[in-house]
């Protein structure tokens, strides 16, 4: 017990993620839930048989809810990447370089199979798997959101995506055409629900594991660090 | 304000129509000079089939409204159409099923469209032309020197490329595809193709393609105009001639070289069953009770979304139906490589299979497995972990300890 209370005393807090970076994640994190549900919706859509047809519109609504998160991860997506560039605190793009760093890198695999006690180095805002992974979710977001705005722009209502159709019809014919898009958009949306499996569980893996309260990290920008001795 | 602007570019709008009508008055003053001689006349051609003289203006209508110009166009569509059995029309067959012909030529009555193809001044048609083996080959000939620069070459079907195109070789000279192709289209006024096989290969190049089939443009490297479909709306071609003739050139074309005034929208958008989509109205099963009241065929695997086509607006046989109508979904025939991106036809994307050739499954299987598979991953690290009591904590403890 005095041990416990010790180690508690020892730890002092430290500014991890600034206000915008947690704005954004979990802007992120909500528009891409929506984006699952919604998007799950017109992959496999259960039919409504009751009612006058003028009535409903479950389709319509899930669709337009589909393309307004879809709209909103588009700019979340280019305001992250201006940040990396661009933001003053710890949103550099360098920190994305933390895999590079390749003893770090096997310490924190062999710490992550629990094969060493040996803890990695904190030098970046990431670790070098972490790095690698969110880089991975980058180039994942990515592509949805350019295989999203082919497949809003290629509808009777393609609206202010006529202006993008310029660059958008011939990613689409590249592609193989808008069937293939669609099975892409697909594809893409399983690695997400992939992602965030290991991402939820790797959070709360850090939290019990560091005691630095990583979860509530994204949410008051506080991590505790162990002082070093 | 806004009132003001309106009827400016209303002006504009029509202006530019005006001149684009003055050009096309032009041109086909001219082509009415240079253009061969029919062999029959088109207006006495409508009398012998029983067309009146009503209903062919109500087919200009038609095909103005397709070819999407203002209704004051429909005297030169007319006039057009009188000069469409002038045009010299040379019509390959090369890897395909003649289907495309048999839905041009044959219909159970005849209509404008059925007439204009019947008459058409078919110089070569290998399914049609009543000559045979050496005289065959030498009307070809004959018709490329005589109408050299003049002539429409249309191609019907794919050329395999395969052993160096053995696979198709066509008369008495063992001349492959690409080479006869070759030929035509040096002398050619314009290349249209018929149907996806010439377009895009169609079945002949789904995977795994043994003939090395390709399409023409693709073949030959040309400038090609892709009435694109397995078979494809006769009104289409119809359409891109009358277009040719009324204006001395091929219509605009997508970067696939299909036109697009017939395929610049997606069969989805045209489609008639599109406020069931909306709703949430699906047939589930074939011949269910939403079948019978006409709901949207999404979950029957319709390709509509992914298809690029007219078919819902013009239909097919004088517009009698076309296959959503007729109750079963779109299988995207107007799009290059449908077999091998749409596959499984009758099954929605959910159901399109992942994974190398033998090895393959249902994306949705593969991917809900892969869920499983990483849940019970996390799952197991979670107990592991809390049995070796991991962690820097631990390492220090132990440390202290042996202190
Ligand atoms: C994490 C992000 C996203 C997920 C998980 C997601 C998921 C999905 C899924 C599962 C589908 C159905 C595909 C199918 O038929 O199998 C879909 C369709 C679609 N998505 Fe997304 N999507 C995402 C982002 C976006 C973005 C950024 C846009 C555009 C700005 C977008 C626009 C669309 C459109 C237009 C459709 C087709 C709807 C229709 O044709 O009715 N999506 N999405
Ligand atoms: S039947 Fe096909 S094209 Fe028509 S609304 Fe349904 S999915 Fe779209």
């Amino acid at each position: 017990m005095e041990n416990k209370d010790t180690a508690m005393e020892k730890r002092i807090p430290v500014r991890e993620w600034t206000v915008p970076i947690r704005v954004h994640h979990w802007a992120m994190a909500i528009s891409i839930f929506f984006l699952i549900v919604t998007g799950w919706y017109i992959a496999d859509p259960f039919g409504v048989s009751s009612g006058e047809t003028v009535h409903k519109f479950l389709m319509g609504e899930m669709r337009y809810y589909h393309l307004l998160f879809g709209i909103i991860l588009t700019m979340l997506f280019v305001w992250r990447m201006y940040m990396g560039f661009f933001a003053r605190f710890h949103a550099n793009w360098k920190n994305f370089l933390a895999f590079t760093d390749w003893k770090n890198f096997v310490k924190q695999i062999k710490f992550y199979l629990l094969v060493s006690n040996e803890r990695p180095e904190h030098v970046y805002l990431y670790g070098p798997l972490q790095a690698l992974s969110y880089i991975g979710l980058f180039v994942m977001i990515f592509f949805i959101v350019i295989t999203g705005l082919i497949l809003t722009g290629a509808g009777y209502d393609h609206g202010l995506l006529g202006l993008a159709a310029w660059i958008l019809t011939p990613l689409e014919r590249l592609m193989g055409g808008l069937a293939v898009v669609r099975y892409v958009h697909h594809i893409l949306t399983w690695l997400f629900v992939l992602f965030i499996i290991v991402h939820i569980y790797m959070a709360f893996w850090y939290d019990i594991v560091f005691k630095e309260g990583t979860v509530s990290s994204m949410i008051n920008g506080v991590v505790f660090k162990a002082k070093e001795h | 304000m806004g009132g003001t602007n309106g009827s400016g570019n209303r002006r504009t709008v029509e202006k530019q129509y005006r001149e684009l009508m003055e050009y096309c008055q032009v041109h086909l003053d001219q082509i009415e000079e240079t253009l061969p001689e029919p062999r029959e006349s088109f207006q006495e051609g409508l009398a012998a089939r029983g067309i009146s003289r009503r209903e062919f203006v109500k087919w200009t209508s038609f095909i103005t409204g397709v070819l999407m110009l203002p209704p004051m166009f429909r005297p030169m569509v007319a006039r057009a159409a009188e000069n469409f059995n002038r045009l010299p029309v040379i019509w390959l067959n090369f890897a395909e099923c003649t289907g495309c012909s048999e839905a041009f030529l044959r219909s159970s009555y005849p209509n404008v469209d059925d007439i204009l193809l019947d008459t058409i001044s078919l110089e070569y048609h290998e399914t049609l032309m009543a000559a045979s083996g050496k005289q065959a080959e030498e009307n070809f000939k004959k018709a490329m020197t005589d109408f050299e620069g003049q002539y429409i070459l249309v191609f019907e079907g794919a050329i395999p490329e395969g052993m160096d195109g053995k696979y198709l070789r066509i008369g008495s000279e063992g001349k492959t595809s690409k080479e006869i192709g070759t030929e035509a289209a040096s002398k050619a006024a314009a290349v249209i193709c018929i149907g996806s096989c010439s377009s895009f290969g169609n079945v002949q190049a789904a995977k795994p393609n043994p003939t090395d089939a390709k399409g023409i443009r693709e073949s030959l490297g040309i400038r090609t105009i892709n009435i694109a479909g397995c078979p494809p709306n006769p009104v289409n071609f119809v359409g891109t001639v009358l277009h040719f003739l009324m204006f001395g050139a091929l219509p605009p074309t997508d970067s696939l070289g299909r036109p697009l005034f017939a395929y610049g929208k997606r069969i989805h958008d045209y489609c008639e069953r599109r406020s069931h989509y909306d709703a949430g109205e699906y047939v589930e099963e074939w011949g269910d009770a939403g079948a019978k009241r006409g709901w949207c065929l999404y979950k029957m695997g319709c390709k509509g979304p992914y298809t690029y086509a007219n078919c819902g607006k013009v239909r097919y046989n004088d517009g009698t139906s076309w296959p959503i109508m007729g109750g079963h979904g779109c299988m995207g025939c107007y799009e290059p490589g449908f077999w091998d991106t749409m596959a499984p036809l009758e099954k929605p994307i959910s159901d399109q299979a992942i994974g190398v050739e033998g090895v393959e499954s249902k994306v949705n299987t593969v991917f809900a497995t892969l869920a499983g598979l990483t849940v019970a991953g996390v799952a197991a690290h979670a107990a592991a972990s809390a049995i070796k009591r991991h962690g820097p904590e631990e390492e220090t403890k132990k440390k202290a300890e042996k202190k």
